[in-house]
């Protein structure tokens, strides 16, 4: 008994000891300690959207604004609103119709910097499936991840096309887009983004055809958004204003380097596939800064919001117009605002 | 003279005894033990023989006060119980086993140890003291059960069919080596046996039990010398007579 | 030899079935690689794999105390109480059924992103195994071992210290084989549910970049030390209780 005791004293203490020094163990991706403390949730693992953000930390253009920003992966992509929402972290990216939703619900949630300027999202098919455009589809299977609105774009683009929507199939294949086309399961998935599933099929010789949502009749709307709360708006406006001024000096610099930037990002998220993410930041430049000439990085077109939010209403994906309305601001770009 | 620890004083040896009277025991609808009668002088030996199913272990849970009787009186001073198997925990040694009921009552490892520690020797366990029970033949863990029972310093000893898990030669060695025993240390004894045999060799008398529900049948005293050969005559006459009440045929 | 020998022997045979299947076109090397492109990744990915096996490693082995601390605790204290085992039993078995992708983020709602939340998911999932074999051993105790303490005179507490705790110890092993096994399933989980590392992060991450020989890669990791710590409390358990697997010297002849 005495012998059985000191080996559960011996555990105990590796165990404490286990647990103290693998604190320092755990990855944390951010700026060095000094400054204002700032919980960043990304929409997704880190990947080729992000890397504005990588750069930033690495070049340190967060730490000379005085914030120590803390990246955070989330579990799903429906979690870092409520994340927002209930004050776990400072600011998360999401998505143009999620925040819709989110406000549509309620949550006191606002867009305050657009980091991808149009639609990333498309209807994505293996070359040989020879889908070129919505009216190649009749009589194919279209797979997606059972969203919404996603489903509600599928409807806008057969109408525009005049293809009647039970001459196509729609099945869920959740968040696995590819290897729902690769095993054929699908003749093609609509919700994969055109700088990213494509270039994995494009990659792996595939051939893929992409027929973007904004070319065949979805209103035009911004893929990833940075969002904070309302208050957080209201009361940290500095630390915010400065927190953006640094995300857009980062992505500025992916600008004037990408290959260096995609470097800092498989750096920073050694899992990454570099070759992948290569080519996923060069096709994307373009859609990190508005093609509006003189406008700042992160600027949100109020017309394009107000017309994506009259889409969704029109299309019962919400039901309060208040949810629409003052989605976005540009207040904290540079040159706009206090 | 008795040297293992007990609880109070004695000063009275005549307190050092057994008594029911008119005592029944029913579980539910089964009557263990009806209207037993039995008294048991101070360091007095009595063996208890009947055929299964009598009642013997109920008789002797009652003397240690681990059940109340439905009818009667049970008194007795305080009673040690030496199961009829021996019970010994398997992840301690013989000393450790044995030192238990000193454990129990919260004596410090090392004090308990120091206590049970000489009677090893006595008892023919010199060497053994860290061996556990799966390593130690049948009649030493008897012997170490039995130890254990006086260690718990009680005036009374009930012993459930001891020897009953044992090869007839083991047997044999226990029984001349308990009646050793009690010679050096006399206690109030009560033992629970099915061997006649045994009864006469070791008792001072036998009490011969009915079948379900247990009653006394017969009490036959055994005023022989002791110690007793199987094969002396007296021994074999007492013998035959508690077979007899038990209504086995000659 | 023979023990290693025949359990390689049919994992050899599976591999070159599953090798095969893939080589002969039967699946996209893309979806189901073949065994040598694991094999690869295992090598070319050491060092991303031992780094996150370190992370999931650390949370494992700590959430399996945890879960053994509070399994005793209920073990114990349902073993001296009827009224709280009638109460509680219900529903410790009805916790074993909330699903992960439920419990998980609402776990990182409340505790944060730290490796708080994943404790308490793995310890949720691996504690029911561990309480539910301590009290069948708590409960086997032999009663006439219990009347037996009685009549030396023993308090409730001792007993237990003396007899119930040390009987106890077997099922505390067993069920804490069990939980192991479990609680490695319960990492991946809590990690997906939010992290920055461990191999269920890299699982996913491997995923999402369609590096799926890494993502068998990681799965292969982490079997491999649910296999390890089966093997390690084996160890220990005879050990420390080599009492219990003595076959008895003598039974009666």
């Amino acid at each position: 008994m005495k012998r059985c005791l000191s080996a559960c004293a011996a555990l105990a203490l590796a165990t404490v000891a286990l647990a103290a020094c693998g604190e320092k163990a755990e990855v944390t991706t951010g700026s060095a300690g000094a400054g204002q403390p700032l919980r960043l949730m990304l929409d997704w693992v880190p990947n080729a959207d992000h890397v504005g953000i990588y750069q930033g930390l690495s070049e340190g253009d967060f730490a000379q604004a005085g914030l120590a920003v803390r990246v955070q992966v989330p579990s799903d992509p429906a979690t870092p609103l409520e994340l927002v929402a209930a004050g776990k972290v400072d600011a998360a990216i999401s998505y143009e119709p999620e925040l819709m939703l989110a406000r549509n619900r309620g949550l006191p949630l606002v867009a305050i910097a657009a980091i991808v300027q149009r639609p990333l999202t498309s209807i994505i098919s293996l070359g040989s499936n020879r889908i070129a455009q919505p009216r190649d589809l009749p009589g194919k299977t279209v797979g997606d991840a059972g969203i919404a609105y996603q489903h509600a774009y599928l409807q806008t683009i057969l109408a525009r096309a005049g293809v009647s929507t039970d001459k196509v199939k729609e099945v869920n294949v959740g968040a696995n887009l590819v290897p729902a086309m690769l095993s054929r399961r699908v003749d093609a998935t609509l919700g994969g983004y055109w700088n990213y599933e494509a270039i994995q099929l494009a990659q792996r010789g595939k051939r893929p055809n992409v027929i973007r949502m904004d070319e065949v009749g979805v209103p035009a709307y911004d893929e990833l958004v940075l969002v904070v709360r309302r208050d957080t708006l209201a009361n940290r406006s500095d630390e915010l204003h400065r927190f953006v001024q640094a995300m857009a000096r980062g992505y500025k610099s992916v600008r004037r380097d990408p290959t260096a930037a995609v470097d800092t990002l498989v750096r920073a998220n050694p899992g990454l596939d570099r070759k992948l993410q290569l080519a996923s930041v060069r096709a994307t430049l373009g859609a990190f800064f508005p093609s509006a000439p003189g406008k700042p990085w992160g600027w949100q077109d109020p017309a394009r919001w107000t017309a994506y939010g009259a889409w969704m209403l029109a299309h019962r994906l919400i039901t309060n117009p208040n949810a629409a309305a003052d989605a976005s601001t540009n207040q904290l770009l540079a040159g706009q605002g206090v | 003279m008795i040297e293992a620890p007990v609880k109070e004083p004695r000063d009275l040896l005549e307190r050092d005894t057994v008594t029911l009277e008119v005592v029944s025991r029913k579980y539910g609808e089964l009557a263990a033990l009806a209207g037993v009668s039995l008294r048991v002088r101070a360091q007095e030996t009595v063996a208890v023989v009947g055929p299964s199913g009598c009642g013997k272990t109920t008789l002797l849970e009652l003397i240690c006060g681990l059940q109340r009787p439905d009818c009667g009186c049970v008194t007795a001073a305080p009673a040690a119980l030496m199961p009829q198997r021996d019970l010994l925990l398997p992840w301690l040694g013989a000393l450790d086993n044995a030192a238990l009921a000193l454990r129990a009552r919260g004596v410090s490892r090392e004090q308990a140890r120091a206590t049970a520690q000489p009677w090893l020797a006595r008892f023919g366990l010199d060497g053994f003291e860290h061996t556990r029970p799966a390593a130690l033949s049948g009649g030493m863990r008897q012997r170490v059960s039995f130890l254990r029972t006086l260690l718990a310093g009680k005036p009374v000893l009930a012993l459930d069919e001891p020897f009953a898990a044992l090869d007839a030669i083991t047997r044999a060695e226990m029984q001349s080596w308990l009646a050793h025993v009690l010679e050096r240390e006399p206690r109030t004894v009560v033992l629970v046996t099915h061997d006649v045999e045994e009864a006469v060799i070791l008792a001072d008398r036998v009490v011969v039990f009915s079948p379900r529900p247990g009653r006394v049948l017969a009490d036959i005293a055994v005023p022989l010398p002791r110690p007793r050969r199987r094969v002396d005559p007296a021994v074999v006459e007492l013998r035959e007579r508690a077979l007899h009440a038990l209504g086995v045929p000659s | 030899m023979k023990r290693v020998g025949l359990p390689l022997a049919l994992l050899a045979l599976l591999l070159g079935v599953w090798e095969l299947y893939v080589d002969l076109g039967g699946a996209d090397p893309v979806i189901l690689p073949p065994p040598h492109d694991v094999l690869k990744s295992l090598v070319d990915d050491r060092g991303l794999l031992w780094s996150n096996f370190l992370v999931s490693a650390r949370e494992v082995v700590l959430g399996i105390v945890l879960a053994v601390m509070v399994a005793l605790l209920l073990a114990i204290a349902i073993h001296f109480s009827a009224t709280l085992r009638r109460a509680a039993y219900p529903l410790l078995i009805a916790s074993q059924t909330i699903p992960f992708p439920m419990l998980a983020p609402l776990l990182v709602l409340w505790l944060g992103f730290g490796i708080a939340p994943k404790l308490v998911v793995i310890a949720i999932v691996s504690f029911f195994p561990i309480v539910v074999t301590t009290f069948a051993a708590l409960e086997a105790v032999d009663r006439d071992l219990l009347k037996l303490m009685r009549t030396f005179d023993a308090s409730r507490g001792r007993t237990f210290w003396h007899v119930e705790l040390p009987s106890a110890l077997p099922g505390v092993f067993t069920g804490t084989k069990v939980a192991v096994v479990v609680a490695v399933i319960g990492a991946v989980f809590a990690e997906l549910a939010g992290a920055n590392s461990g191999l269920g992060y890299l699982f996913q991450q491997a995923e999402a970049n369609l590096l799926i020989p890494r993502a068998y890669a990681a799965v292969v990791i982490l079997s491999l030390f649910a296999i390890v710590l089966f093997a390690l409390l084996t160890i220990a358990e005879h050990r420390v209780l080599p009492w219990a697997y003595q076959s008895r010297g003598d039974v009666a002849q």
